[in-house]
């Protein structure tokens, strides 16, 4: 919190109550109290009705009764709960990694090569972020039809055809490359913002000094990049601990199936348990789960990358 | 100076806190999916205008808010009734997505606002509300115990509470089930063509097998289309209850005879290569009916609608003819009045005017819902009709026919879910070559766990 400019600490005394120094403070909370009421009114208060409701059985018409932690005890045993748990992290790591790695190429590639087309490439790599997800998911799922592209291409290489919409490998293989494709091009653009934040001094040193392009990279550009791959890898994990569209409309496209085990993830999961079912107490505890897990994932991320070394923050000049 | 620009800003900030705030009241989505509505069909059949009146009319201006899904022409029929009854109007929101439809109205519910006077109700969703008895008006206290008796008994239990003391909507349109087949491939392959001569020759479901087979053998084609729709058939032929005991609600997948049946049957239909690989609703799926890779569509009523559009060029080449061993029903809907409105006897009379005898027609004739009033069946006006499409046959008879063959069953709260782990069973097995016991166990496993939670 900034300090307000005008502290005065007065010994008390008769004052107005509307003194100078509450009068501004009154302004600058009034200022930032949007975001606070409609935080509170669609954030905080959601989320602690969550964990509430995570303790009763509830259909969302008739009555909650209270059922202690039979909800927990419910999805603890489920093998689909935890099937969703580890499709879950598989994807993410399937979607997340290589997606990182691509990223990071092809904004290296973009800011050293290409001098002419930069602002194309940009608007392109990010065209695929801002397309409905559904329709995405649409395209996909005819290129991954049992007898779509990817099957015809495979075949074409003298490799067996692929189950896209039920191997267990088939449907994760899928779903990650949609994830691909969507968020590679959005990191491409923030490694870009950050490799341009990087001197030019510091190779044109580098250089003098007779340090070829990998060294350059491995010296420069990726310890320099560090706070921008951890904010990248952060943003990552948590979206792919929320990964839902995809997966649903992807297997959901019979009206049936999309909590089929080889695709279900944690979101789909609670979606169906309380959309579905009609269950929205253990769809509560489903999501406190995920919020655990989410935490989890989140510190591991940040005792990481400060492991690693070197701050998160603003970079030393 | 500078004092009033502060307060000028505090009062711009806190209008703009207040009104963004004020959005947070009112959360029900509202769902405007443009269905492209019918309107090559004619409006809703006008005739009748010197209809006796039975009811009062309302003294003061009423206004009913209807929630509709799908392609239905009840706005139609509101305009009609306002005109008979200029105090009443309406306001119609209509969308085409079932999930969210029945979605807004369960958290309208909950938050004990934002729901309409009238709600068409699907029949997939009954069983989510039927047991919501405080937040539905019970028409039978309005007088629908007086018009039972025009409606399909059967279609009118399905809104029903279990003693049938609670009645929760008037029956809208059925989805009788029947097979749909391409009459130029059955020529092609020696079968009988006629609707007469080839609904005998399937008239079990093991001739259904043989025939099957044969035709796969000699055209080298599958006969049937899908699995899903196999297994439906077969399914909804069960007596009285599917996965879910109708006396205690206890789950009976396991040891019901006729899901067994249902599964083994397509499992069989999987093994011997008469039912292809596509899946349902997806582009393969039409693409068969257009290019005879399949011969026959087990489907409902309103399956017609989708046969036309995914294969506009095979008109004339497809007949109905009825389902071996009886037939299934599967859709179809509910005007319900949920207890928030305010005006249940304007709702009322509205709803019984617009699912009557002769609107229920004109729905037939205009949108293609098929009647839940079996007098109409034999009717000559609805008899009459010739579908170019189906080789000029007169396909209401055979739709009539079916109807009148379905038996009420009882769905229970998660039959959707549990279907799918059985459909999931059969997609793996046929995807997968997966073991059809194993799946079965797999299935029957995933329904009991998710039972233990009601």
């Amino acid at each position: 919190m900034a300090q307000p400019v005008l502290i005065s600490p007065h010994a008390e005394s008769k004052r107005p109550f509307l003194t100078e120094q509450r009068r501004s403070r009154i302004t600058a909370y009034t200022f930032i109290s949007p975001f606070f009421i409609l935080f509170s009114i669609f954030g905080l208060y959601p989320i602690f009705f969550t964990i509430y409701l995570s303790f009763f059985k509830w259909d969302a018409m008739g009555p909650m009764k209270f059922v202690g932690m039979k909800n927990y005890e419910l999805i603890t045993s489920d093998p689909t709960f935890w099937i969703s748990f580890s499709n879950t992290l598989i994807m993410g790591v399937m979607g997340t990694i290589p997606q990182i790695i691509l990223a990071l190429l092809l904004a290296v590639l973009l800011q050293s090569g290409m001098t002419r087309f930069k602002k194309t490439f940009r608007v392109l790599f990010f065209m695929p972020n801002i397309t409905s997800i559904v329709a995405v998911t649409l395209v996909f799922s005819t290129l991954f039809g049992n007898n779509g592209m990817i099957n015809w291409m495979l075949n074409g290489l003298g490799l067996e055809s692929m189950a896209f919409n039920s191997g267990w490998w088939g449907v994760k293989i899928a779903i990650s490359t949609m994830v691909m494709w969507r968020w590679t091009g959005y990191n491409a653009i923030i490694f870009l913002s950050g490799l341009q934040s990087i001197p030019t001094d510091l190779y044109e040193a580098a250089r003098i000094d007779g340090a070829n392009r990998r060294q350059q990279f491995t010296f420069i550009t990726l310890p320099l990049l560090k706070p921008f791959i951890v904010f990248v890898t952060l943003i990552s994990t948590i979206g792919a601990l929320q990964l839902f569209t995809e997966p649903y409309v992807f297997l959901g496209q019979s009206g049936t199936g999309s909590t089929r085990q080889e695709g279900v993830t944690m979101v789909t999961y609670l979606y169906s348990e309380a959309f579905r079912n009609g269950f929205f107490g253990t769809a509560a505890a489903t999501a406190v789960m995920l919020f655990l897990v989410t935490i989890i994932f989140s510190v591991i991320n940040m005792l990481v990358s400060s492991r690693m070394g070197g701050d998160t923050g603003g970079r030393k000049k | 100076m500078k004092r009033v620009k502060h307060l000028a800003l505090m009062l711009v900030a806190i209008m703009l806190v207040a009104s963004l705030a004020a959005c947070g009241g009112n959360n029900n989505a509202k769902n405007s999916t443009n269905n492209s509505k019918n309107t090559s069909g004619n409006t809703a059949a006008t005739n009748d205008a010197t209809k006796t009146e039975e009811t009062a009319e309302p003294a003061e201006k009423v206004e009913l808010s209807v929630w509709t899904l799908g392609i239905v022409d009840y706005e139609d029929l509101a305009k009609e009734y306002t005109k008979q009854h200029p105090n009443v109007t309406f306001k119609f929101q209509n969308t085409g997505d079932q999930t969210a439809h029945h979605n807004n109205l369960t958290t309208a519910l909950s938050a004990g606002s934002g729901a309409p006077d009238i709600f068409q109700l699907e029949i997939g969703f009954m069983e989510r509300f039927i047991s919501a008895q405080d937040k539905f008006y019970n028409l039978n206290d309005l007088g629908a115990k007086d018009i039972q008796a025009n409606y399909l008994d059967w279609k009118w239990k399905q809104g029903s509470s279990v003693d049938g003391s609670f009645q929760l909507g008037l029956p809208t349109d059925i989805g009788p089930t029947v097979v749909y087949y391409r009459s130029d491939l059955m020529k092609e392959a020696g079968l009988p063509v006629d609707p007469a001569g080839l609904g005998a020759a399937l008239n079990t479901w093991d001739k259904f097998a043989t025939v099957a087979k044969q035709y796969k053998e000699k055209t080298g084609k599958p006969f049937a289309d899908v699995t899903d729709l196999v297994f439906n058939a077969l399914r909804d032929q069960s007596q009285d209850e599917i996965y879910f005991s109708k006396a205690d609600g206890k789950f009976i997948g396991d040891t019901n005879p006729q899901v067994k049946k249902a599964y083994d049957f397509t499992v069989k239909g999987i093994q011997e290569g008469w039912i292809s690989n596509a899946m349902l609703w997806s582009p393969e799926w039409g693409q068969g009916m257009t290019d005879g890779g399949f011969a026959v569509v087990l489907g409902p009523a309103w399956m017609a609608g989708n046969i036309k559009t995914n294969a506009p060029d095979s008109t004339g080449k497809w007949s109905i003819t009825q389902l071996p061993e009886g037939a299934g029903n599967w859709g179809g809907s509910f005007l319900t009045l949920p207890k928030e409105g305010k005006h249940s006897k304007e709702a009322y009379d509205f709803i019984q005017f617009a699912l009557n005898k002769e609107n229920q027609l004109g729905s037939f004739k205009s949108v293609g819902l098929m009647p839940s009033i079996p007098a109409l069946f034999e009717d000559p006006a609805f008899t009459e009709g010739k579908d170019a499409f189906f080789g000029d046959q007169v396909t209401a008879v055979e739709y009539g026919k079916a109807a009148q063959r379905v038996k009420p069953v009882f769905y229970g709260p998660l039959h959707d879910q549990t279907d799918t782990f059985f459909k999931n069973a059969l997609k793996n097995v046929l995807e997968k070559k997966a073991d059809p016991a194993k799946e079965w166990d797999e299935a029957v496993k995933q329904a009991k766990k998710l039972a233990e939670r009601s």
